[in-house]
């Protein structure tokens, strides 16, 4: 029997070569798109897997109200969360600390090695989490103060081998650590990515014995993960936490009119859904990976459409068929078996093609998208599963309806040779076309959307100049006290270089989140239960000269002043310690962690970072010797030249740092990557979408033309011209296609408009960005359909009337 | 073999309805050789749809050696169908895409017999219809006369009991037909209970009886000598 099921499918496909071909390449496209953005997804659904006990590992997660209104969202909250709640709550087994060790310069022989984001972890940090340790014991390794363990990489950068428990390492200035552990290196599906971990109990040294972490309710910047007892409902401890915290720290921020909440965060819901102050790294974007997965759905969905238009489509010449083997005593269910046999055969010629595209694209799929699956990743479990999947449903979703079609032809009714003319299966195929052209539409417009608002933000004032801005990071070994008087040297040393023109520092640059977040805040007249959080950027005199920032009210700083206490607030800032008019803040104090400043100045709002961000309240406080970033403005003329003065200089005032420069408009620009990246992603299958569309179009315009040849013949006999052959043809077309835009608009403008979400600052989606995609549509459909109707239009009559 | 009593079947498309069987009633018994004749639309392709069970009456009886089939459904139709009853129709109606042979193993497949002895059947078959030089053309590669003959041959692999032609001359020349008329006779000799639907009077002369019929009833029977 399947023999010769499988017999007659192989002369379908093989006799009507065309119409094979457009399911098959449809189909593999279609299936290979999805397999590939399924791979990304199942990559990003796959992050902090390996450890044992992932399913009891929460994070603790900190949300700060002040005066009621939410203010920040931490990743890293207070120390003190981590024993107090492991005394009070027996559910909880462990936990573990982490804080950010600043960077750190480490030395090998001559050579210096930057460690960009190292951690202090407290000691129950391999215990918790299953990173394997290549050398040590995980229970000892972090307990003693001034321990250190590396990873494999760095052990052996450092020291060319991974045997080196007992090692001595210096870290930045002269401080000893011993290496206590080497671990394999963190896996790419971690939120965590670190290159070294100093023992936790080291900075416990380092800040001294009047400091207690184990006290401290109002420090921020503590990542705390807890063990929970197997079987504990995170939902429920989560409740007893308030308790505690009141108890402990509840009149401190009565004190500030403050709340503070906190949570459980599942370990596994870090990488997509987390994007609070001080994560451990970026992570990555829940909404981006459900919208590809609805895309990948989308693409091989108009592929199995197409599959079965054309397979309904050409029903009729497939129905005498039917009627024959019905005659003969075939039973309906052997034949709907016959042509799901039919559409698996078919699928399965899909998924192997599909298969070789996917081998031939990964390497520009990951060079597009900064993915890094390589061919053997693909044979994953889950890619195969995917796969399996892919094509069992795809054999049966595409296969399935014009099985029940086919099979329910009334054998008296197809032999008499009168063809079914089903208006119903019309109907439907135009139900189904109706649905290709939507998505593809939405797709397009979606596509058109996100550039768009890739091009705003790039475009938009950002209320600043970081032309020509080449920035230096901060010397971190610093040996001797005069090291202020070294970096005004420094920086004076520039100045009067041909070819930089000014020069200034300060703790944030644009492009990046300010780091310092400070509460408390307030002016020096009012209660302290009204006081907020501020970001503050430590600035030089120069700053918002280098920055052309633009004042508003007041003035900036000045050495003619000799001020050493002066703020300059954003109108923001102004906004939110209570002034609508900024001139009203000039020359009023605030009281700043005990320090009594003056604001000198308000200047306009500007875009410390990407107008995904919203203006937030943010005080340039001068420090006139401030240690961090060095930004200079350079001349366009010889900008390698300048690099080279400002390395040699560096070296001189600097020896033992690493000599480290971008340019602030990349770095800036760097924040839209991911954006950009989506927005290709987004167009390459959006592309793909309407190929595979159009493909389906293509064969179903030849149907409908072959159906219409005698018609054409006929009309042509009457007198009709060409054309208006060909615009009746088109209308029919025109009109699925409108009925399309019709119903992808509004959902295309809902989605556009969730997206935007994200964004504080969004373009408006126009009418062009809505009517262009339907324009492109109605012109890549006509000319598709153009090919086979003016074939046949210009045919001559007699040939179509004579085959008859 | 056949007793058909009132048999009614009707025909509604919109507001119009058609009567196409009005009360029929006849016998066929086994081994006869019956024409049916009519002026078109008469009803008499619907009769033999019926008869084929590839359809069903609205009202009727309808015995099949003596087991009530009226009511039978699809499956037990195309049961029945496969083991007892071979077509001829007007059109051939062979399957494009197979070969003379496939075409003609068709039903053997269905009634599940083996493959080294479906090849037997068929060859034997497509033998003694004079068609086994064909036997690897596909049916657009053939004549009308010769695609007939692959289809009688395909009605007669199974050894059905009852054999249905529907006009199985109208498509043919008169040597062509003739031919396939001396193809049915032979069957009819040897056992074969034929039912034939024709036009022509030269054609029901090879029949035993032919059944007249007028809107959808029957009008006259007549034993031909
Ligand atoms: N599917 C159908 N729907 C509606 N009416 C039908 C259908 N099939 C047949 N009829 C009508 O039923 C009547 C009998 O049709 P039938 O095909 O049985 O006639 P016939 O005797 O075989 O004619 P012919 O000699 O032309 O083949 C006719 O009036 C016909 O129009
Ligand atoms: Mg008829």
């Amino acid at each position: 029997m399947f023999k010769n099921y499988l017999k007659i499918a192989w002369r379908n496909i093989f006799h009507h070569k065309a119409y094979a071909a457009i399911n098959i390449v449809g189909l593999a496209l279609g299936i290979a798109a999805c397999l590939l953005i399924l791979q990304y997804v199942n990559y990003e659904l796959g992050f902090d897997r390996q450890h044992a006990r992932k399913e009891n590992i929460y994070r603790v997660i900190q949300d700060r109200y002040d005066n009621g209104k939410l203010s920040t969202q931490w990743a890293a909250g207070a120390y003190a969360v981590g024993s107090a709640f492991k005394e009070a709550f027996p559910e909880i087994d462990d936990y573990v600390r982490l804080n950010q060790a600043g960077s750190q310069v480490l030395r090998r022989g001559n050579d210096l090695i930057k460690l960009e984001n190292p951690y202090f972890a407290s000691s129950s940090f391999f215990k918790i989490f299953s990173f394997p340790l290549v050398k040590g014991d995980p229970a000892t390794a972090l307990k003693e103060p001034f321990t250190v363990a590396l990873s494999e990489t760095l052990a052996k950068k450092l020291f060319g081998s991974v045997d080196v428990l007992g090692k001595e390492l210096k870290v930045t200035g002269d401080r000893i650590y011993k290496v206590t552990a080497v671990y394999k290196d963190m896996p790419s599906q971690s939120h965590m990515h670190f290159e070294a971990l100093f023992s936790f109990a080291s900075f416990v040294q380092l800040i001294g014995p009047d400091n207690n972490p184990d006290n401290a309710w109002n420090w921020d910047g503590c990542l705390t993960y807890l063990l929970l007892k197997p079987g504990t409902d995170p939902k429920k401890l989560e409740k007893k936490f308030m308790a505690v915290v009141t108890q402990k720290n509840g009149e401190s921020l009565k004190q500030y009119n403050a709340d503070v909440k906190y949570y459980l965060q599942p370990l596994t819901d870090i990488h997509l859904y987390s994007n609070r102050m001080l994560e451990a790294g970026a992570n990555g974007d829940g909404k981006t990976t459900y919208l590809l997965m609805g895309i990948a759905f989308f693409v091989v969905l108009i592929a199995w459409i197409n599959y079965i238009n054309l397979a309904t489509a050409r029903a009729i010449s497939r129905a005498k068929e039917v009627g024959i083997r019905k005659a003969v005593g075939s039973q309906r269910s052997q034949l709907i078996g016959q042509f799901l046999f039919e559409s698996a055969l078919l699928n399965a010629m899909a998924v192997a093609l599909a298969f070789v595209i996917i081998l031939a694209v990964v390497p520009l799929f990951n060079r597009l998208t900064g993915q890094s699956i390589s061919i053997g990743q693909l044979g994953g479990g889950m890619f195969w599963l995917n796969f399996l999947l892919l094509y069992i449903a795809g054999s049966f979703i595409s296969g399935i309806y014009p099985a029940l079609v086919l099979s329910s032809f009334k054998p008296i009714v197809v032999l008499k040779g009168k063809l079914v003319h089903t208006t119903q299966g019309s109907y439907l195929r135009k139900g189904l076309v109706v649905l290709q052209f939507a998505a593809s539409l939405f797709l397009l417009i979606g596509t058109l959307a996100v550039s768009k608002q890739i091009r705003y933000m790039k475009k938009q004032e950002l209320g600043m100049n970081i032309d020509q801005t080449l920035v230096i990071k901060k010397p971190i070994v610093v040996t001797d006290s005069t090291f202020l008087n070294q970096l005004t040297s420094f920086k004076n040393s520039l100045e009067g270089q041909s070819g930089i023109q000014k020069a200034s520092s300060s703790t944030s640059v644009p492009g990046e989140p300010v780091g310092w977040n400070a509460g408390g805040i307030r002016l020096l007249s009012q209660p302290e239960n009204v006081a907020k959080q501020y970001r503050v950027i430590g600035v030089d005199y120069d700053y918002v000269d280098m920055f052309d920032l633009k004042v508003k009210a007041g003035r900036n700083f000045s050495r003619d002043f000799g001020e050493k206490k002066g703020v300059i607030f954003n109108e923001s800032a102004a906004n939110q310690i209570g002034f609508t008019k900024p001139e009203d803040a000039i020359g009023k104090d605030i009281f700043f962690w005990g320090d009594t400043l003056r604001i000198v100045g308000v200047v306009h709002n500007f875009h410390q970072q990407s107008l995904r961000d919203a203006f937030e309240p943010l005080i340039l406080r001068l420090f006139p010797d401030v240690r961090g970033y060095i930004s200079l403005k350079v001349h366009a003329a010889d900008v390698k030249g300048s690099i080279t003065k400002v390395e040699k200089e560096w070296n001189r005032f600097f020896p033992g740092n690493t000599f480290e420069y971008f340019f602030l408009d990349e770095h800036f620009n760097s924040q839209y990557k991911s954006d950009q990246q989506f927005g290709l992603v987004f167009g390459i299958f959006t592309t793909m979408a309407i190929f595979v569309a159009c493909m389906g179009l293509f064969g179903l315009a030849s149907f409908t033309t072959l159906q219409k040849t005698k018609e054409i013949g006929i009309r042509k006999v009457l007198g009709a011209s060409v054309n208006s052959i060909l615009k009746a043809l088109y209308q029919e077309f025109a009109w699925l296609i409108l009925v399309a835009f019709v119903i992808a608009t509004p959902i295309a403008w809902f989605a556009i408009n969730k997206w935007l979400e994200g964004y504080a600052f969004r373009m408006r989606p126009d009418t062009i960005t809505f009517v262009l995609p339907l324009l492109v549509i109605l012109l890549v459909a006509l000319i598709t359909v153009s090919y086979q109707t003016i074939k046949a239009a210009l045919a001559n009559p007699v040939h179509s009337l004579r085959t008859e | 073999m056949i007793k058909i009593t009132n048999l009614e079947k009707y025909y509604r498309t919109e507001e119009v309805e058609t009567v196409a069987l009005n009360k029929l009633s006849f016998e066929v018994k086994e081994g006869e050789f019956v024409a049916v004749m009519g002026p078109s639309g008469c009803g008499k392709s619907t009769l033999l749809n019926i008869l084929g069970l590839l359809d069903d009456p609205d009202a009727g009886s309808f015995l099949f050696n003596g087991i009530e089939v009226a009511k039978f459904n699809e499956r037990k139709r195309a049961d029945l169908r496969k083991h007892n009853i071979g077509f001829v129709f007007q059109s051939f109606n062979l399957i494009d895409e197979l070969t003379v042979f496939e075409n003609v193993e068709l039903p053997l497949i269905y009634t599940g017999v083996k493959a080294s002895e479906r090849k037997k059947i068929v060859e034997e078959v497509l033998d003694k219809m004079v068609i086994m030089h064909r036997r690897n053309h596909y049916p657009q590669q053939l004549s009308g006369g010769q695609q007939q003959r692959v289809a009688v041959a395909r009605a007669v692999v199974n050894n059905p009991k009852l054999i249905l032609a529907d006009e199985p001359t109208g498509n043919l020349d008169s040597s062509n037909g003739n031919e396939v008329m001396q193809l049915l006779t032979d069957l009819n000799e040897q056992g074969t209970t034929i039912i034939m639907v024709t036009h022509s009077e030269h054609d029901a002369r090879y029949s035993h009886r032919v059944i007249r019929m007028l809107d959808g009833q029957t009008v006259m029977e007549n034993i031909m000598i």
